[in-house]
């Protein structure tokens, strides 16, 4: 079930707001989407638990907001 | 030496004219003021700073002064942080015509003592002064926020502490919020409400707007203020407002975005050149912008941004150095052009040679690394590290190393040692060895003079790495290793080296040995000035001299340390205050009782700070004085007091309190005490010898002696002397023989008695330590008398006999009815009894258990024939004992 801290996983993001795609490489990501209820998902980060936070971190200094975090299970259960 | 303070990050940014002053958020800080701490905690662009620097604004027409710090990156360490808290305070404390004591020695890491003086400092201004951190995000480092805790949970009344953030900080808040002693200001009261927004508008942005076009960009931008003065800016330029209004309200665009890039349109293309051009700055200046830009037009161009308010900080009231809104430059980066981007390196390149140029070398290598031109930060960081190093800013040397590619730091040498210190200050042993190997290995390529420069280094790195593993002999074997190979001038390796040494040889109980590595130590470190690492190794050396017997010496050397002390003018060095224990302990050894007593009262004077075993340090020095002067009841508690105190320290222990107690239980007489301690340690006489068990065997020899087994305590004793001899522990065989003499006496063996005391004498007498036979009463006394009879008699027993007469120096003149008189910690204890405090508050006023305090309280009440804390007050105050306030 826990994962270590030190284990890099998969992440999504989900954004209030169309960020604009340019963002995708100054917040080291390379998945951006925008959906059409006005979010912004940012999928695929692959990143331990220092680098997560560092992109939340970018994602509180441009005054976003975060509406989800969520941990991609890379084995889901049937 | 100092890190640098740099003096646009002390300055309380200034306020633009047309700023809008919120009547409401000024009331709630006005009010939070009466707290201890006001945390204003939101994101980006909600107008923290502005707010403040309004708010302080007002408090100064109050009479108030302040100490602001702009925190940045940078001061994510201790190193950084303190230095330019505590000048940010010194500035505050010159504002109301105060000077602030000396509190960061150049070449010391801050630590406790600074926060503590720093507290001490802001405590005797006669001011009232607020302390504003701003941008406290950027301190992530855990122990840092532990010192801060420390520093805002101790401030006094006349100071207030304000902090500006985008995330809660790890400070106890919930702790504060309970007691009432935070204030918060969040979002949701900052944000700009909808007359407030209609206010900007109309008087700051000067804009027509209805209404209902104020309640959408209100509405849309959520009152985030970034966005609302983005809109404003975007606005001048349309003339179809209701249009701009309509399609910013109906875009799902993330609003910094949208707005940004209409502002950007309407700019000429050469602002928009600059502003590009410079959005990877963190600070500039026309000078430099220029010559990053290869323009002449800098100065003209940052007064047109800020008449135009693009978002633009001045940092300071020259006009020479700006910053641009955070947000904003991360926005501005975001958005540039792949025409623009292109040049970033080459930008960042100019920028790192023109900082390194006017000596901002942190400056310079950020913008290396950021170019990134790996070769060009790697030049810049070796040059830096003897100076980082120097400053203890262990976090930026690995930072700015590890930031280079692994390969490139190997191939310079200078770079993957100075990589080594700050990995073993974090505990991480993993691959050291094999990168000082490496670094060996390539430096032996290059040639000898090469090798020479580093070797002490890597040795001296080698030996911690075996010292952490707990393999002391190899550790040992590299320390010594540093002394053959590293050239004279590696003085901070060498001292290193030698301060490890001499605890080996002092564990060994090779006293001569240990006494020359301190020398080279402490020498070597003063010889660079590192004053405060030289002064706590004077204590050792101090220490050292006593057990060799030579207490001239000990004298000597710590009467230098502190004539260092008082050169540092009021710096407060950890250890100055040991050095006054050590000369206590010394004027103790020869019967003067009162400089004895005088140095321990000066241990605490203002400015002196302890090392962390000061305190128990202290108590034990105290205990062997009230044992001197009969108090044997005084002696235990304190040296209870001292034993709960102790904290372990490199040093090695060679007199443990649990033995002192044991020499205390055996004057009392208190048989089962010793026969406890005695299980405890485990000391008996078939023991095997070594030096850190000496003290515990000649406790032993006393506990023999003591109980009527002469025989069985002069066979031990006999087994001591030759290790004490061949270690030159004299003052230890002086002590030795001196027992010997008793157990020969008591034996009746009149003959062998005198020519061990005779010994004894010898060595004493030429350091005036007198104790050591006053300390042994009546049964010493009858031995000196015979060794003082006749022309060819001893003239220091003579001497001695003489002392024995005017035992008891310090008769204490308290009052006539008192039969037994109170000691100087029960008169501490019956002073806090008169004061409001309940009895665990008095003891840890006293910080002493609350069994100790019930010991005392005890004691109190038998002496003054009382039995309750109002009838003790009352006593006391009748019998006039608490006139005479000692200095605690």
């Amino acid at each position: 079930m826990t994962t270590p801290a030190a284990a890099p996983a998969t992440y999504e993001i989900r954004l209030l707001g169309h960020l604009d795609t340019r963002w995708a490489e100054r917040l080291g990501i390379s998945d951006l989407t925008h959906d059409p209820d006005g979010t912004t998902l940012l999928s695929s980060i692959a990143a331990d638990q220092a680098v997560l936070h560092g992109v939340l971190q970018r994602i509180r200094d441009l005054g976003l907001r975060l509406i989800s975090v969520q941990r991609i299970d890379p084995n889901p259960q049937p | 030496m100092a890190n640098p303070v740099i003096a646009t990050k002390l300055r309380v940014p200034r306020l633009r004219e047309d700023t809008v002053h919120r009547r409401r958020l000024l009331e709630l800080l006005d009010d939070g003021a009466q707290s201890r701490l006001t945390l204003v905690s939101a994101p980006a662009g909600f107008g923290k700073t502005t707010l403040l620097v309004d708010w302080l604004a007002t408090r100064k027409t109050a009479g108030r002064s302040v100490a602001w710090v702009s925190l940045d990156q940078t001061d994510n360490e201790a190193a950084a942080f303190w230095v330019h808290l505590v000048a940010a305070v010194g500035g505050a404390a010159k504002a109301l015509g105060q000077a602030l004591p000396a509190l960061l020695p150049p070449d010391q890491l801050p630590g406790r003592n600074t926060t503590v003086g720093l507290l001490n400092a802001l405590a005797a201004l006669g001011g009232e002064i607020d302390v504003v951190l701003d941008d406290l995000h950027v301190i992530e480092d855990a122990a840092l926020f532990e010192e801060l805790t420390f520093f805002i949970e101790h401030l006094s009344d006349n100071v207030h502490v304000v902090l500006g953030t985008r995330a809660d900080p790890p400070l106890p808040l919930a702790r504060l919020r309970a007691r009432g002693e935070l204030t918060e200001i969040r979002a949701a009261d900052l944000r700009f409400r909808p007359d407030e927004a209609a206010s900007y508008f109309a008087d700051t942005a000067h804009l027509t707007l209805g209404a209902d076009e104020v309640e959408k960009l209100e509405q849309r931008t959520e009152g985030w203020i970034a966005a609302l003065q983005l809109a404003a800016l975007s606005m001048r330029g349309h003339t179809d407002i209701d249009e701009f209004v309509a399609n910013f309200a109906g875009s799902d665009r993330y609003v910094v975005d949208y707005l940004v890039e209409e502002v950007l349109r309407d700019q000429p293309e050469d602002v928009r050149e600059f502003l590009f051009g410079t959005a990877a700055l963190s600070r500039f200046s026309a000078e430099l912008c220029d010559a990053i830009l290869g323009r002449k037009d800098g100065r003209a161009t940052i007064d047109e941004l800020y008449q135009k308010n693009l978002f633009i900080v001045a940092l300071d009231d020259q006009r020479q150095w700006y910053r641009y809104h955070h947000l904003f430059a991360d926005v501005l980066q975001a958005h540039m052009p792949p025409s623009e981007r292109d040049r970033l390196p080459e930008r960042h390149r100019q920028a790192s040679l023109w900082f390194e140029q006017h000596g901002d070398r942190d400056e310079a290598i950020r913008h290396a690394l950021a170019a990134p031109d790996f070769e060009l930060a790697a030049q810049l960081i070796e040059r830096a590290v003897p100076e980082m190093r120097q400053r203890r800013r262990v976090a930026m040397l690995r930072s700015s190393i590890e930031a280079l590619p692994d390969a490139l730091v190997r191939a310079r040498p200078a770079l993957s040692i100075g990589l080594v210190g700050p990995l073993l200050t974090a505990g991480i042993t993993e691959g050291i060895a094999e990168r000082l190997d490496d670094a060996e290995r390539r430096l032996r390529a290059s040639g000898d003079a090469a090798l020479r420069e580093f070797i002490g280094a890597i040795e001296l790195y080698r030996s911690a790495l075996a010292q952490m593993r707990g393999d002391m002999r190899v550790a040992e074997v590299h320390a010594q290793r540093v002394f053959e190979l590293a050239p004279e001038e590696a003085y901070l390796e060498r001292a290193g080296a030698a301060g490890f040494l001499g605890i080996v040889a002092w564990t060994q109980g090779d006293l001569d040995a240990a006494q020359r590595y301190w020398k080279d130590c402490s020498d070597g470190l003063l010889h660079i000035g590192y004053v405060a690492d030289a002064i706590s190794t004077i204590y050792a050396r101090g220490q050292i001299s006593i057990v060799q017997g030579r207490l001239g010496d000990a004298e000597e050397v710590l009467k230098r340390g502190l004539a260092l002390a008082a050169e540092r003018k009021g710096y407060s060095l950890p250890g100055s205050a040991d050095l006054h224990v050590g000369m206590a302990e010394v004027d103790l050894c020869r019967g003067d009782f009162a400089a004895a007593h005088q140095h321990l009262t000066d241990s605490e004077s203002i400015g002196l700070t302890g090392m962390p075993q000061f305190a128990s340090r202290k108590l034990v020095i105290a205990a062997l004085l009230a044992c001197a002067e009969n108090d044997l009841g005084e002696a235990s508690v304190l040296l209870d007091d001292a034993a709960r105190l102790s904290v372990g320290d490199f040093f090695p222990v060679v007199r443990p309190i649990a033995a002192m107690r044991a020499r205390v239980a055996i004057l009392q007489q208190d048989w089962p005490a010793v026969d406890r301690w005695r299980r405890a340690s485990g000391v008996e006489p078939d023991l095997a010898q070594s030096y850190v068990r000496e003290y515990e065997l000649i406790t032993l020899a006393r506990h023999l002696l003591a109980k009527g087994d002469p025989l069985a305590a002069g066979a031990l004793l006999d087994r001591l002397i030759p290790a004490a001899q061949s270690g030159g522990r004299y003052g230890v065989v002086a002590e030795i023989e001196l027992l010997r003499a008793l157990a020969w006496d008591a034996i009746g063996d009149g003959s062998a008695a005198q020519s061990s005391l005779r010994r004894a004498l010898d060595l004493a007498e030429p350091e005036g330590w007198t104790r050591l036979f006053l300390d042994e009463g009546e049964r010493c006394a009858k031995l000196l008398r015979e060794a003082a009879k006749g022309k060819s008699g001893s003239a220091f027993a003579r001497n001695l006999l003489g002392a024995f007469g005017v035992q008891q120096p310090m008769p204490r003149a308290q009052h006539p009815d008192l039969l037994e008189p109170l000691s100087d910690r029960e008169l501490d204890v019956l002073r806090l009894l008169r004061s409001e405090l309940s009895g665990p508050e008095i003891a840890s006023e006293l910080r002493v258990s609350l069994n100790t305090l019930r010991t005392h309280t005890k004691n109190i009440f038998e002496k003054l024939s009382v039995n309750s804390r109002r009838a003790a007050v009352r006593r006391a105050e009748e019998m006039n004992l608490l006139r005479s306030a000692r200095t605690a």
